[in-house]
């Protein structure tokens, strides 16, 4: 089966925007791999002017959340890198093995990857003395900066979205038929303490991967 | 359709199934994000509870239909009754345009008293309007605008008889494979709807309660109306990758404004009430409109140089800010009553009905006649506006009543409101200009409406006729009826009478009268106006004499009209800098005055004092206003040089000028 891969663009975020960010792309991409009976809920967004789609589904919600939980104490430990969270559709198949003891392997068919760089700004600090007059001049350069940035953001996250769409739309055929569940079994990784993890998770699927024909 | 050919009629049954359930679920996907009237928000909006439509049709039964393509949905009444007319046949398309529909209304909020008058005659109108959207429009000002065009089909390959021999082992594994695609199609149908720019609109209609200058609506039908170049221009296309059956393929694709989102932005952002006194309540404009030495009915058009040369003559009161800019975008932001100002044509230029200071100024009486008096009786309303300098304060209640006055407002949110030292300009402009239409609102509206007539493109008009066949053709070909959600058209003319009994039938409504003859501001003048531009309107609609063009030539035209009735910038200015100077305020005044010789402008002096005393107002306000200034500046130039392009006649004699 193909194991087809899709690079979503980087975003450029701060670190109080990861969280949202990573919630809609992630829970936009795993309703489209909801194809069992869903009961959409539509998310706004705080930040942005953008609305997303969730499953409804409780257990899904908690497990993107503590996944994004882990990759902001990752980055928080690991600045000034770009960083990828990698989610995987996968089906299992039992397989006799005649050789490791896997009972269970997963076959890859799809992974997405969530290209993030976490910037380091310093916001202009509420320190800063402003005029006195401040009604009359509310604004400074600062904010609008800031909201220049956050507008810029918001059109980068709309278009990823709209990647993950045209995606989903170009790439029908790979999708394993309707699965018994409401979505299709899946996986979040993030990089590691150990920047090997990612590495271990290739591997890890290449021993998953079905044996050679002369084996069988 | 293509089942006749399979062998397996239950496969070929099936599928066609699936192809109607798709069709009958990507309908009810787009409604339920576009139809204000469902909230799929769980909105509690008042409107989306009165609308009658969404009351009898939504049953919270077993739904059945959620089963497919494992999708529930919630209710959309809008949904269920369009679907009936495509069951027919899975061979007709599904044309569903969502409509942009803008109203007067936003305007009221700013004018707290009024509205306060108002609000319980209005709301006695307004339920009609506001709740069902699509059919029913109190004012004829309304201008409405194609925001989306979605286009689902299915294309049959019958012709192709040899695709489908293919045995039924295939034809089994196609109805899975075309099943599990139809959800994934559906599935980022679902979350594509959500992502366009009117989802924002739909969103905030539902979210606040208030009352706002624009609404949503829809239109079902099997046909594509072509649209024009400068619209398609406009538009962006999304086309979703079609799903293919063993006959043909599910085509789904949308067309939408990107620019939409700018236009809607802007209103939404909540601009501080505080300004809006100063911006909207221009009380120039009326002034000169009542000048009887004036002679009324010029080519309006002609009128906006005129209506510039105003707005400069400000600077040299003011000195400060070199560039008076008047910014569209401010000005509607102001309004903030109007959450989505979406739409540049905003009908009329109100402020100027608006904002009439009690002046008493007979001699105009003469020319405004009938239509002056309708249109004091907006003035009336609008200057209670003007002199409570704390709209906050006020409350800003939005009072459906108020709603057309709101319309006349936004149109001209941009100009400033200087009224004495617009008098003798603006009779110089009146004889220049001319147009009737000027000193009462009501003339400017169906001016408006008139000028896009002859422009061709006024949005509403055009498009209701087009709609209008599309109807009947609909009709004719499946033989159901058109919901009347989904005729927009039906409604205006429809609203426009209403709101023309209304009118009558509010007690306000004799008062304006009186006042109007004097000039001076009259309350219950405005629903008068407001029924005359609407009857105007709809005279001239009806006719579709004209070839209606497009939205943007009728956006040119309203931006004429703006531009034209800007209130001259001087007063307001002078008010700024009293305020500012607040040691000084009154000399300015004085001066200036004098200048006007005209006695509104005492009223005016009053009114600015009022401004004065809160110190942000002003000097918000002169700001706000110089960057209006400028993006009028902007959007004259752009806007003359395209009208100048598309119209010879008549609009390029505004064009030409400066």
């Amino acid at each position: 089966m193909n194991c087809e891969v899709c690079q979503l663009k980087e975003l450029e975020v701060e670190h109080f925007e990861i969280r949202e960010v990573l919630r809609c792309i992630l829970h936009t991409i795993v309703f489209h791999r909801a194809l069992g009976l869903v009961r959409p809920k539509d998310i706004d967004l705080e930040l942005f002017e953008i609305t997303y789609v969730q499953c409804g589904d409780i257990e899904l919600e908690k497990k993107i959340d503590e996944k994004i939980e882990q990759f902001v104490s990752w980055v928080e430990k690991h600045p000034n890198k770009k960083s990828q969270i990698c989610l995987s559709f996968y089906e299992v198949k039992s397989k006799q093995q005649l050789w490791f003891s896997h009972k269970n392997e997963r076959l890859y068919w799809e992974q997405w990857h969530v290209n993030l760089t976490v910037a380091q700004h310093q916001k202009g600090h509420p320190g800063k003395p402003h005029h006195p007059k401040v009604i009359v001049d509310p604004g400074e350069s600062a904010p609008e900066e800031r909201s220049m940035r956050r507008a810029a953001l918001e059109a980068s996250l709309r278009e990823v979205l709209f990647q993950i769409i045209k995606f989903v739309n170009e790439k029908k055929d790979h999708v394993p038929l309707i699965p018994e569940g409401i979505y299709f079994p899946y996986e979040i990784t993030i990089p590691s303490s150990s920047d090997s993890a990612f590495g271990m998770d290739m591997l890890k699927r290449m021993l998953q991967t079905p044996p050679p024909p002369m084996l069988s | 359709m293509s089942s006749s050919h399979n062998n397996a009629h239950s496969e070929a049954a099936k599928m066609e199934q699936i192809i109607t359930e798709f069709l009958a679920k990507s309908l009810h996907i787009i409604l339920e994000s576009r139809s204000t009237y469902v909230s799929s928000r769980n909105f509690s909006g008042e409107q989306i509870v009165s609308s009658p439509s969404s009351s009898s049709s939504s049953s919270s039964s077993v739904r059945p239909r959620d089963k497919w393509f494992n999708l529930a949905l919630r209710e959309c009444p809008a949904a269920l009754e369009n679907l009936d007319l495509w069951h027919q046949s899975n061979s007709d398309p599904i044309v569903v345009d969502v409509v942009l529909v803008q109203r007067p209304v936003g305007w009221d909020n700013l004018s707290p008293r009024r509205e306060l008058v108002r609000n319980l005659s209005s709301k006695e109108r307004y339920p009609y309007c506001c709740n069902s959207d699509q059919e029913d429009f109190c004012y004829e000002a309304k201008s409405e605008k194609i925001i989306e065009r979605w286009v689902v089909h299915y294309e049959s390959r019958k012709i192709r008889d040899g695709n489908l021999g293919p045995g039924s082992r295939r034809s089994s594994n196609t109805l899975s494979t075309l099943y599990k695609k139809s959800i994934l199609l559906l599935r980022s149908l679902y979350a594509t709807v959500r992502l366009l720019p009117a989802y924002k609109i739909f969103r905030d209609l539902n979210s606040s309660g208030q009352i706002r200058s624009c609404t949503l609506s829809h239109r079902v039908s099997s046909f594509v109306e072509p649209f024009t170049r400068k619209e398609e221009a406009e538009m962006q296309r999304f086309g979703f990758t079609p799903v293919d059956t063993s006959c043909g393929r599910l085509c789904l694709s949308v067309l939408y404004r990107s620019s939409l989102s700018e236009m809607g932005s802007e209103p939404s952002t909540p601009m501080s009430p505080q300004f809006i006194p100063d911006y909207v309540g221009s009380p120039l404009i009326d002034p000169l409109k009542r000048f009887p030495s004036l002679p009324v009915p010029h080519g309006s058009p002609s009128s906006l140089p005129f209506s510039r040369r105003h707005s400069w003559s400000f600077d040299p009161f003011k000195a400060s800010p070199p560039s008076i800019s008047f910014s569209p975008s401010p000005t509607r932001s102001e309004p903030h009553a109007p959450v989505f100002n979406p739409e540049p044509h905003a009908p009329v230029f109100n402020p100027s009905s608006r904002r009439y200071p009690p002046v008493s100024l007979p001699p105009h009486q003469h020319e405004t006649s009938l239509t002056h008096k309708q249109n004091t009786g907006f003035d009336e309303c609008y200057p209670t506006p003007a002199f409570s300098s704390n709209p906050s304060s006020s409350s800003p209640i939005h009072i459906p009543g108020s709603n057309p006055s709101k319309s006349l407002l936004r149109s001209e949110s941009a100009p400033v409101p200087i009224p004495t030292a617009k008098h003798a300009y603006s009779r110089t402009l009146f004889n220049k200009q001319n147009l009737p239409p000027s000193p009462p609102l009501k003339i400017i509206t169906s001016d408006i409406s008139k000028n896009d007539e002859n422009m061709g493109p006024t949005l509403s008009g055009a498009t209701s006729d087009k709609f209008f066949l599309g109807k009947d053709d609909s009709r004719k070909y499946s033989g159901v009826k058109l919901s009347s959600n989904s005729s927009p058209r039906i409604s205006f003319s429809r609203s426009s009478s209403r709101s023309f009994q209304d009118d009558y039938d509010d007690p306000e409504f004799p008062c304006p009268f009186d006042v109007e003859d004097d000039d001076i501001t009259d309350p219950g003048s405005r629903p008068e106006s407001f029924d005359k531009k609407g009857n105007q309107c709809e005279q001239l609609e009806p006719g579709g004499l004209f070839p209606i063009k497009k939205s943007q030539d009728a956006a040119v035209g309203a931006l004429v009209r703006l531009l034209k009735k800007a209130p001259p910038l001087r007063q307001d200015f002078s008010r700024l800098i009293n305020l500012s100077e607040a040691s000084k305020p009154e000399t300015r005044s004085n001066s200036i005055q004098v200048h006007n010789q005209i006695s509104g402008a005492v009223a005016v002096q009053h009114t600015s004092s009022s401004v004065a005393s809160s110190g942000l107002f002003a000097s918000k306000t002169t700001a706000e206003a110089l960057e209006e200034l400028r993006g009028y500046k902007e959007m004259k130039s752009l806007l003359i040089s395209q009208s100048c392009k598309s119209y010879t006649s008549a609009n390029c004699a505004f064009a030409a000028e400066p």
